[in-house]
C-alpha cells in the first residue's frame, strides 16, 4: 500500500514538473480579453468594444482616424474624398490595389453594398446610420457607385460632413465586406447574415485562421495585404475571465497584452518591470440617471439635491482610477465645445435645503439600479449612503446588463449608475444625441436608443440646439450652440449627471512594440511588433 | 421471465422519459422566468425599437408561452435544437465541441480521485482509529469542504506562478494554439497523433494543476464512501473466518473485504465521475478551460435559452446513462441480482 501511494505521488508530482515553458514567440502576440459580449463577426450586427477591436484587423474602412490624435482622419480604402460644395454630399475614391482576401478585387460596389447591408438587415449597428437620418427605404438612393473606384454618398438631410466622415472611421458597421464571397453564402435572403456571424470576409491586415466562440479567435498575416506588411505572423486572442489568472500570466510572459483586469490586478502591475500600463480615454460617459417618470424625481429641485449629494471626488479618486477619469459635461474631454467643468461637489446641507423646500424634508424611498459589477456597484454603494444622509433611502437592484439597461429601456427604473453616450466619433454630437436628445417624450415613440427618451427628460430648446448644431457648417457657430446646450442643460438639472468619462486600460508586455489602443476601439495590430529573446 | 424483462425495460424508459420531460418543463419554465432579456443580449442596450423588434419576432418570443414551449419539444423531437445566440452555431456542434474538453479534464480527475482516493478509504478502514485513519478523515474533509475556486485560485499562485511547475489558463499554452490537427478533440491524445511532444507536454502541464484540483473532491468522496463501505465489510463473518483460516491480511482486505464492496464503489464512481462532468464550472472558469460548464454558465447569462435547455437535457441523459450503467454492473457483479 505505502508502494502505491509512493507511485502515485511520484506520478502527481511528475505531471507537475514537467519542462516549464513561458514566454510567447516573437511572430506572434497572445492577447487574453473576456470574450462575453463577441456573439457576431458581422459588422452588421456585431456590438460592443472588443468585436470592434478584432474586426479592426480583418477588415478595412474607408477612412480612418489616427489613433494618437483622433481629430486627423487618415485615408484607408478611400486615397481621397471630397465634400460637395453644398455640403450635402461626400464622393471617395478608392484605392485601385485592394484585394479582399479571397482574391476578389475590393470595388466601390463593396463599399454601395456594405452600406446598404447595413440598414437592410436593420440589426443592432443600423442604430448608428438611423440617428444620421438613413433608413432602410432612403438608403439606395443616398449611396451609388460613380465608377469602379468612386462613389457618391449623399446626406438624408442637413449634416455636418465630419460627422458621416466620422462615423465611416469609427463605427464597427462600417468594415467594407467582399460583398461576391458573402452572397455565396446567402440563405433565405438574408444577405450572408449567417455565415459572417461566424466567418470573415475582409481586406484587412489579419485573415481569421479559427473563431471558436467564447475561447479562442486566431488571426494570421494578410500576406497579400495592400499596406504595410504587418510584422507578427499570427494574432491569438484568448478568452479569460478570471482577471487574477490574466495578472499571473502577464507578469510570468505568457501573454502578451491583457484587456479588462480589474482595477486590484492592474494597481498590482504597476511598476512591474516587464509590462506596462495603457490608459487610453473613450468619450462614453459614467452617470447617475433619474426617471422623470418618477413623480419625485421629476420635480427639478429634488433632481438638483440628488446632483448635490454624488460625492464626485471621492468617487474618482477611490472608485474610478483605470475605468474613468473626472468628467461632469454631457461632452467627451477635449473637444472644442466642451465646457469647463461646473464642479458640482457634494454638499449636505445644501441638498436637504433643497429637498425640505421642494417638500420631501423626511425624505422618500426609491430604488438604484446598477451592474452587478464594479465600478457600477461600487459607486451606487456610494450614492444610497450619501443620499441616506439626506433622508433617502435608496434600495439598490444590482444585476446583469439586461436587467439594468432592460429596464432603462423600458422606463421602469427610478436611479440608475450606468454608462453610455457613444462618443466614438470626436464630435460633441456623438455624445448629445444619445445622451440628451429626446425629439418626442412619449412611450408609444419607443425611443429606446437614445437616452433621453429612457430618462423622460425632455427640453424642446436642447432638442432644436442639437439639431441645428448637427447640420451646422461654420465650426465657431456650432461650438457656441453646443456650448449653449451645455449651459441649459446645467440650469435646468438635466436628469442625466456624468461623473465620469470612461478610459480603456491594457497592460502590454514590455517586449511588445508599437501596441496603440485606439479611442474608438478599432485598435490595429499591423504596426506591432516584438522584440525577439 | 421474459415478460417481466420486457415490463421492466418499459418501466425503465418510462421513467428516464418523465425524468427527461420535467427536466425541460423545468428548464423551460425557469428560463422564461429570468428577469434576462435575450433580445437584448443580441442588439446591445443601445439598439433603436426597430431593431429589437425585429429580433424579438425573429426569435418568436411574440407567441405565447405554451406555444413557444410546443414548437420547442417538436423541434427538438425532430433533433431540431436549433442555433445558440452565444455562438450562432447549431447547439448541438457547440455541445459536441465543448465536450472533449471536459471529458478530458474529468477522465484525469476521476483517474486521480479512484487512484487516491480509493486507496486511502482502505487505508483508514483497516486502520481505524489510528493516526492513519484521522490524518485521511481530515484530508478527506478538506478535499469536501474547500471552495474548488479557491483551491484553483491558491494552486495557480503556488505552482504556475511561484513556482513554474504547472500552465496557467486553459487547454494548452496559447502560443500552441491550432498547431496541431484536432482528430478527437482530446489534446493529450491529438498532440500525441499530430506528433507535436512539446504541445503534448504543454497539454499535459496545463491538464495537470485543474484535473487534480476537481481530482481533490472525488479524492475526498470516494475515501470516505470506501471507507464506510470497507468497515462494513470488515465487521462481516465471513472476513473473521477468513482470519481463523490463516489467510494473510492483505488477501483478507483485497481479495475478500475490498472485492465485496466493488459493486457500490463502481455505483459511486460513475456517480462522481458524472458529478465532475456537470461540476466542473468552477475549475474551468479559473483555468478558462473551454468545457461543458462554461458553455452552461455562459448560456444561463445570456438568457440563451436554446443552448440552456440542450444542456441540460444532455446532462440529464448523462444521469441517466451512468445510472443504467451502473444497474448493468450490478447485474454482471453481483450474483444476487441475476
Amino acid at each position: 500500500m505505502g508502494t502505491y501511494i509512493k507511485y502515485m505521488v511520484g506520478l502527481v508530482m511528475l505531471l507537475l514538473t514537467t519542462v516549464a515553458y513561458s514566454n510567447t514567440p516573437s511572430d506572434q502576440l497572445i492577447i487574453a480579453l473576456k470574450m462575453n459580449n463577441i456573439l457576431s463577426l458581422d459588422p452588421a450586427a456585431a456590438t460592443g468594444n472588443d468585436i470592434a477591436f478584432v474586426n479592426a484587423n480583418l477588415y478595412d474602412t474607408l477612412i480612418e482616424l489616427d489613433p494618437r490624435d483622433p481629430t486627423i482622419i487618415l485615408p484607408a480604402i478611400a486615397s481621397d474624398w471630397e465634400v460637395a460644395d453644398d455640403g450635402m454630399s461626400i464622393t471617395f475614391i478608392l484605392n485601385d490595389n485592394i484585394n479582399f482576401h479571397s482574391g476578389n478585387p475590393l470595388t466601390a460596389d463593396d463599399v454601395v453594398w456594405t452600406l446598404e447591408r447595413v440598414l437592410r438587415l436593420n440589426l443592432a449597428l443600423a442604430t448608428t446610420w438611423k440617428a444620421l437620418g438613413y433608413t432602410h427605404e432612403n438608403i439606395s438612393d443616398l449611396v451609388s457607385q460613380v465608377g469602379e473606384y468612386e462613389l457618391e454618398l449623399k446626406f438624408p438631410r442637413e449634416l455636418d460632413p465630419k460627422l458621416v466622415i466620422y462615423t465611416l472611421a469609427t463605427s464597427p458597421s462600417a468594415f467594407i465586406i467582399d460583398k461576391q464571397r458573402v452572397l455565396e453564402h446567402e440563405q433565405n435572403g438574408d444577405l450572408g447574415h449567417r455565415w459572417l456571424t461566424t466567418n470573415s470576409a475582409g481586406s484587412g491586415a489579419f485573415t481569421l485562421d479559427q473563431w471558436i466562440p467564447h475561447d479562442r479567435i486566431i488571426m494570421t498575416r494578410n500576406n497579400q495585404y495592400w499596406g504595410e506588411q504587418p510584422s507578427l505572423e499570427r494574432v491569438v486572442m484568448r478568452n479569460l475571465k478570471e482577471s487574477q489568472t490574466m495578472r499571473l500570466m502577464i507578469e510570468r510572459g505568457d501573454i502578451d497584452v491583457a484587456i479588462g483586469m480589474s482595477v486590484p490586478d492592474i494597481r498590482s502591475l504597476e511598476g512591474a518591470e516587464n509590462v506596462d500600463i495603457q490608459t487610453t480615454p473613450r468619450g462614453t460617459l459614467y452617470y447617475v440617471a433619474v426617471s422623470m417618470h418618477n413623480d419625485i424625481l421629476a420635480n427639478k429641485e429634488v433632481r438638483k439635491a440628488i446632483r448635490g449629494t454624488i460625492n464626485y471626488d471621492g468617487i474618482n479618486n477611490s472608485i474610478m482610477p483605470y475605468y474613468g477619469i473626472f468628467h461632469q459635461r454631457p461632452i467627451k474631454l477635449g473637444l472644442p465645445a466642451t465646457l469647463p467643468e461646473p464642479m458640482y461637489s457634494v454638499s449636505t446641507e445644501k441638498a436637504r435645503e433643497l429637498l425640505r423646500s421642494a417638500g420631501y424634508e423626511n425624505g422618500f424611498t426609491t430604488t438604484i439600479r446598477a451592474l452587478n459589477e464594479s465600478p457600477f456597484i461600487n459607486v451606487a454603494i456610494n450614492l444610497q449612503n450619501n443620499l441616506e444622509r439626506i433622508g433617502i433611502n435608496a434600495e439598490i437592484i444590482s444585476g446583469t446588463g439586461n436587467q439594468v439597461y432592460g429596464a432603462m429601456r423600458d422606463r421602469r427604473f427610478d436611479i440608475i449608475v450606468g454608462r453610455g453616450g457613444g462618443g466614438f466619433a470626436p464630435h460633441p454630437d456623438s455624445n448629445l444625441t444619445p445622451l440628451l436628445l429626446n425629439p418626442d417624450n412619449s412611450d408609444a415613440a419607443k425611443l429606446t436608443n437614445f437616452q433621453g427618451w429612457r430618462t423622460g427628460y425632455q427640453n424642446d430648446r436642447i432638442n432644436e440646439l442639437i439639431t441645428s448644431a448637427v447640420s451646422e457648417s461654420d465650426s465657431a457657430i456650432q461650438n457656441s450652440l453646443y456650448e449653449e446646450v451645455q449651459t441649459i442643460y446645467d440650469q435646468d438639472v438635466g436628469a442625466l449627471f456624468p461623473f465620469s468619462q470612461m478610459v480603456n486600460t491594457v497592460a502590454v508586455r514590455s517586449e511588445v512594440e508599437g501596441y496603440l489602443d485606439d479611442p474608438a476601439a478599432m485598435t490595429r495590430l499591423r504596426s506591432v511588433t516584438k522584440r525577439g529573446e | 421471465m421474459i415478460r417481466s424483462r420486457w415490463l421492466g425495460a418499459a418501466k425503465k424508459l418510462g421513467v428516464i422519459f418523465i425524468t427527461l420531460f420535467g427536466l425541460l418543463t423545468m428548464t423551460f419554465v425557469i428560463g422564461r422566468l429570468m428577469p434576462i432579456d435575450p433580445v437584448l443580449a443580441v442588439v446591445g442596450p443601445d439598439a433603436d425599437s426597430s431593431t429589437y423588434e425585429q429580433v424579438f419576432l425573429q426569435m418568436g418570443l411574440d407567441r405565447p408561452i405554451w406555444v413557444q414551449y410546443f414548437y420547442y419539444l417538436q423541434d427538438m423531437l425532430s433533433g431540431d435544437f436549433g442555433y445558440a445566440i452565444l455562438t450562432g452555431s447549431p447547439v448541438v456542434n457547440d455541445i459536441i465541441r465543448v465536450l472533449p474538453a471536459t471529458i478530458e479534464l474529468a477522465s484525469v480527475a476521476i483517474i486521480f480521485g479512484v487512484g487516491l482516493g480509493v486507496p486511502l478509504g482502505v487505508y483508514a478502514a483497516t486502520h481505524r482509529g489510528r493516526l492513519g485513519d484521522h490524518l485521511t478523515r481530515i484530508i478527506t474533509l478538506f478535499g469536501y469542504s474547500t471552495p474548488v475556486f479557491w483551491v484553483g485560485m491558491v494552486g495557480l499562485i503556488i505552482f504556475y506562478a511561484w513556482l513554474n511547475w504547472a500552465g496557467a489558463a486553459g487547454r494548452i499554452g496559447f502560443a500552441y494554439d491550432g498547431m496541431f490537427v484536432s482528430y478527437t478533440g482530446f489534446y493529450l491524445i491529438d498532440t500525441l497523433l499530430s506528433g507535436n511532444i512539446d504541445a503534448f507536454i504543454s497539454a499535459l502541464r496545463h491538464i495537470a494543476l485543474p484535473a487534480l484540483i476537481l481530482g481533490l473532491n472525488s479524492v475526498s468522496f470516494l475515501g470516505r464512501m470506501t471507507r464506510s463501505f470497507m468497515l462494513e465489510q470488515l465487521s462481516q463473518e465471513y472476513v473473521k473466518t477468513a482470519r481463523v483460516k490463516g489467510l494473510s491480511e492483505r488477501s483478507v482486505i483485497w481479495k475478500h473485504a475490498f472485492k465485496n464492496i466493488l459493486v457500490q464503489l463502481l455505483t459511486i464512481v460513475a456517480l462522481a465521475y458524472g458529478g465532475l462532468l456537470e461540476g466542473a464550472v468552477l475549475i474551468e472558469t479559473v483555468f478558462a478551460w473551454p468545457g461543458f460548464g462554461q458553455y452552461l454558465t455562459d448560456s444561463l447569462l445570456m438568457g440563451d435559452m436554446n443552448a440552456v435547455m440542450a444542456s441540460v437535457l444532455f446532462i440529464g441523459l448523462v444521469f441517466v446513462f451512468l445510472n443504467l450503467l451502473s444497474d448493468v454492473l450490478y447485474k454482471l457483479f453481483d450474483p444476487r441480482t441475476k
